[in-house]
């Protein structure tokens, strides 16, 4: 059973999202300052919170920030190609998830040999629909949960990257997000 | 430093004999062969492949490895955002050209495809599919740098997106990333790929 991420990018794209009843969302693109607002509303009430912080504008890739998302904002985690980035977040405690492309075979593998010590909460493979090519490669370098980012456009993509192994993928479609609640994937 | 001494330095050969050499053998044997390490070059050497990628390439070890390549007919790029030791700018293209010799770089950004085309290699530009939210912004850099030829990655996402690349850019196409099995060949050709790049020694014909 894998997990849905809704990626949002904007108030309009949050709201449906949150109608449609999904408690964690992904700000994967679009300016953090522009919707703080409403984005600091949802994790009041228990949203959980995730940042793209290699995508998002408005925010330095600093400590400053770090501490803004996470004491201010309360938000639960980042996603960072950045290992420094994350060693960082995790004193903040936001869940720390390192992205890494899955392009070809040597970058998938260098940026398997940057995993940050202490293991981050999940790696996120972008593009998720890779995931069920690489899954092998990933397990037997590391255990860390799997998230997938990138390019999933139907439930069905989902479907397959959760079941090659991800715990988490994340759509920016909301066919997607609505099929999902549907459908669920086991 | 050992330098070719067929090269004259500041007189490049001109991009096009070259470029029109690679698309027509491509058409007869649709694949690169990526070099990751010195020990798999000898059977990219020995197999019919038109083209080696080097991947990784030590820049100051690079001659004799792309000299044996194009010794065996085949035409030699390199990949300059990975290369160690070499800057990535114009003057690193410059010594790739005229130092070495090579025939194309390949590359992740816009701004050395202009330098490669100054410097008369063909230029590879690499199209990163890891994000369908950055396809766009990726396009339009494509479409303003108008590279030779565009490497597509991973080539799981190109049957995704052939149709939308094909629409904007009227390029040839070379599929890359995770093309390990020879139905992942198959795929990308069939979509119109003009070749497949890929480090699969069983790939290789």
């Amino acid at each position: 059973m894998g997990v849905m991420l809704p990626a949002v990018r904007d108030g309009a794209s949050l709201n449906q999202a949150l109608d449609l009843g999904y408690r964690q969302v992904l700000l994967e693109r679009g300016s953090l300052l522009s919707i703080v607002g409403p984005l600091a509303g949802a994790a009041r009430r228990g949203v959980a919170i995730f940042v793209n912080l290699d995508a998002v504008e408005g925010l330095a890739p600093d400590s400053a920030a770090l501490a803004f998302l996470a004491t201010d904002l309360g938000f639960s985690g980042v996603l960072s190609v950045k290992p420094h980035l994350l060693q960082d977040a995790s004193r903040f405690r936001l869940r720390t998830v390192q992205r890494i492309h899955a392009l070809d075979s040597t970058g998938l593998e260098t940026g398997l040999h940057s995993l940050v010590s202490p293991a981050p909460y999940a790696i996120a493979i972008a593009p998720a629909v890779a995931i069920p090519q690489v899954m092998a490669s990933i397990r037997s370098i590391t255990d860390t949960p799997v998230w997938g980012t990138g390019f999933i456009s139907t439930a069905e993509q989902a479907g397959e990257a959760l079941r090659a192994g991800a715990a988490v993928v994340s759509s920016a479609r909301l066919e997607v997000w609505r099929d999902f609640s549907r459908t669920p994937v086991s | 430093m050992a330098t070719r001494t067929t090269v004259t330095p500041g007189r490049p050969r001109p991009v096009d004999g070259s470029l029109s050499r690679l698309l027509e053998a491509f058409g007869k044997v649709p694949v690169a062969a990526v070099i990751r390490r010195g020990e798999e070059l000898p059977r990219a050497l020995a197999s019919q492949v038109p083209a080696v990628f080097f991947l990784r390439a030590p820049a100051f070890h690079l001659g004799p490895l792309v000299w044996a390549v194009q010794a065996r007919g085949k035409l030699a790029f390199v990949h300059i955002d990975l290369i160690a030791g070499l800057g990535k700018d114009r003057a690193g293209i410059a010594f790739l050209a005229r130092e070495i010799g090579v025939n194309g770089i390949i590359t992740s950004h816009s701004g050395l495809v202009a330098a490669a085309r100054a410097e008369h290699v063909i230029s590879v530009q690499r199209l990163l599919l890891y994000d369908d939210l950055a396809l766009p912004a990726a396009m339009s850099a494509l479409d303003h740098a108008r590279p030779d030829i565009v490497e597509v990655l991973p080539g799981v996402i190109f049957p995704l997106v052939v149709n939308e690349i094909r629409s904007r850019l009227p390029l040839p196409i070379i599929v890359g990333g995770f093309v390990t099995e020879p139905a992942h060949r198959d795929a990308a050709l069939q979509r119109g790929a003009l070749a497949v790049s890929t480090s699969t020694a069983e790939l290789w014909p």
